[in-house]
């Protein structure tokens, strides 16, 4: 049995700019974080039964992989090659299409395991790699690359995606008071409203020719972020997040919805610097940052919302930044 | 005999004040995520790089946690390989000189685990041998050097800590490697007794 464990991510500035139609043309570049919140994906072979199982939110089992309802499993089998006689199974910390890049963690997981499976360890870049091949290349999903890298990696990043398609992966050099200093002024909210990237994102992507000049912009914010972060002007990341928070709502009409700016706006009303939706937007996490002494009344404006929208699934998230990336946790596979 | 110690003092203070920040800086967050995880340390070097290794162990597993030791259950797991005089010797009499670090490192390696490797001029064989283990392992590799900044274990690192010195500078490299070492622990020190003293 093979046990891969990926974290999710919270990322602040420069998101839909790790999308090919922009960083072929423009450098794109994101500055993310890995959180204490993981998905696994666990392998097991199984010589004696001669079938393929996945095992999710349902469980399948079939003769072959091509038969698979799970598009990702099945690509990823296919491609490497594998055939009956394994079980995959997924499991994670929190719900899916939280915002907080959790399919793309699966994804590097899963890569990450089926290569060890095959006997193949692989580094971050090309877990990473990997994982986006299997999203964008063999699935064909409109989404960018900063999520597989920011879980094969893990820790505080500016990513940067390059138009020959290479990838720097910058660590910010943060020391751990301003990363503590970070982690006490954020405070995450998952709105209960879930979404798939791919819908917000494809709206996204056909309006890139549109967006270029503002997608440049976010790219270059990142520099300003980064700096102020070094600074430890908290105050001001949350400035920014605002600034940036308003530049990506001008990007898709279905980037924020009136839940979301009821949440958005109850946190600035209660004294937050700024913040910004998590992911592709129109659901997922709210993510603020918040003097000490607001927290409490944002906590409780926060909380309002969600009741008068009926949204019982909203919760507050504790998160902590993590400097370890996607790994294989336990091997005891005969092809290790 | 006042300027032999003035001159020394002099080369120690200049390697100190030319310590590669970024490096130092990045390796401190390789070693915060083996610690998060569970993933191991292995550290290793010829002669006095050996004693500094050793020292690594104390600091690590014990030092850091020192002011605050019932409240730190979950600590560094730091080891200098090979473990003990009979694998060394086991090693090197039954494999080579060459494999004394390899060979037991082989053995341990696995996803989430750090090398730090430790070499005055970067290019003892066995320590290069042991690098490329790592490489095969896909564990990253902090290389602690001095001399040339052209040596072995300062290109194939993934981690480059290298103290820039004519060559045959032993004293002033190992003096300095012991001073990264130190900072470092200085570094989780501090950061273990402030989540303790806050409470975190």
């Amino acid at each position: 049995m093979i046990v891969v464990r990926a974290p999710l991510r919270i990322s602040f500035v420069g998101g839909g700019t790790d999308i090919g139609d922009f960083y072929r043309r423009h450098p794109g570049r994101v500055i993310s974080t890995a959180i204490d919140k993981y998905v696994y994906v666990v392998i097991n072979r199984t010589p004696l039964i001669p079938k393929v199982s996945a095992r999710y939110s349902v469980s399948e089992t079939v003769n072959k992989p091509d038969e698979l309802q799970h598009t990702r499993i099945k690509a990823a089998l296919l491609d490497l090659g594998i055939g009956r006689g394994i079980e995959i199974g997924s499991f994670a910390s929190l719900p899916a299409k939280t915002g907080l890049g959790s399919s793309s963690s699966f994804s590097v997981a899963l890569m990450k395991g089926l290569h060890a499976f095959n006997g193949r360890k692989l580094d971050k870049g090309e877990a990473a790699e990997e994982a986006s091949r299997l999203e964008i290349e063999l699935l064909g999903e409109p989404i960018g690359k900063q999520d597989q890298y920011a879980s094969a990696f893990g820790g505080f990043n500016v990513i940067q995606f390059n138009p020959n398609e290479s990838v720097d992966v910058n660590p910010v050099l943060l020391d751990y008071k301003k990363r503590l200093g970070l982690e006490n002024s954020i405070l995450l909210f998952f709105t209960g409203i879930t979404r798939a990237a791919s819908s917000v994102l494809t709206e996204q992507k056909s309006n890139i020719d549109k967006k270029m000049d503002t997608l440049k912009q976010m790219a270059e914010s990142v520099h300003e972020f980064e700096k102020k972060l070094l600074a430890g002007d908290f105050k001001g990341l949350g400035e920014m997040l605002h600034q940036a928070w308003l530049r990506k709502k001008s990007l898709a009409s279905n980037v924020s919805n009136s839940a979301i700016d009821d949440f958005y706006g109850a946190g600035m009303d209660s004294g937050a610097w700024g913040g910004k939706i998590l992911g592709a937007g129109g659901g997922g996490c709210v993510m603020l940052l918040v003097p000490e002494e607001k927290k409490p009344a944002v906590r409780e404006a926060m909380k309002k919302v969600a009741i008068s929208r009926n949204l019982e699934e909203f919760r507050e998230i504790p998160v902590k930044f993590v400097q370890s990336g996607a790994e294989i946790v336990f091997n005891g596979d005969e092809n290790r | 005999m006042r300027d032999f110690i003035v001159e020394f003092s002099k080369k120690f203070t200049t390697a100190i004040e030319e310590l590669p920040r970024e490096e130092i800086a990045k390796a401190l967050n390789v070693l915060q995520g083996a610690y998060e995880n569970d993933g191991r340390v292995y550290v290793f070097g010829n002669g006095g790089s050996w004693g500094i290794a050793g020292h690594w162990v104390t600091d690590f597993n014990k030092t850091i946690f020192s002011n605050h030791l019932e409240k730190h259950k979950h600590r560094f797991v730091v080891s200098r390989i090979p473990a003990s005089e009979e694998e060394l010797t086991a090693w090197a009499n039954d494999v080579g000189y060459d494999m004394v670090f390899a060979g037991p490192l082989d053995n341990v390696l696995e996803d989430g685990d750090v090398v730090i490797a430790i070499s005055s001029s970067g290019n003892s064989t066995n320590i290069i041998k042991a690098v490329e283990v790592a490489k095969k392992h896909k564990v990253p590799v902090i290389g602690l050097s001095g001399f040339d900044a052209s040596n072995k274990l300062n290109q194939l690192a993934d981690i480059k800590i290298h103290v820039p010195t004519p060559k045959g500078e032993y004293e002033v490299v190992e003096s300095t490697h012991d001073t990264v070492m130190h900072l470092m622990t200085k570094y989780f020190k501090s950061y273990f007794d402030h989540l303790a003293e806050t409470d975190k």
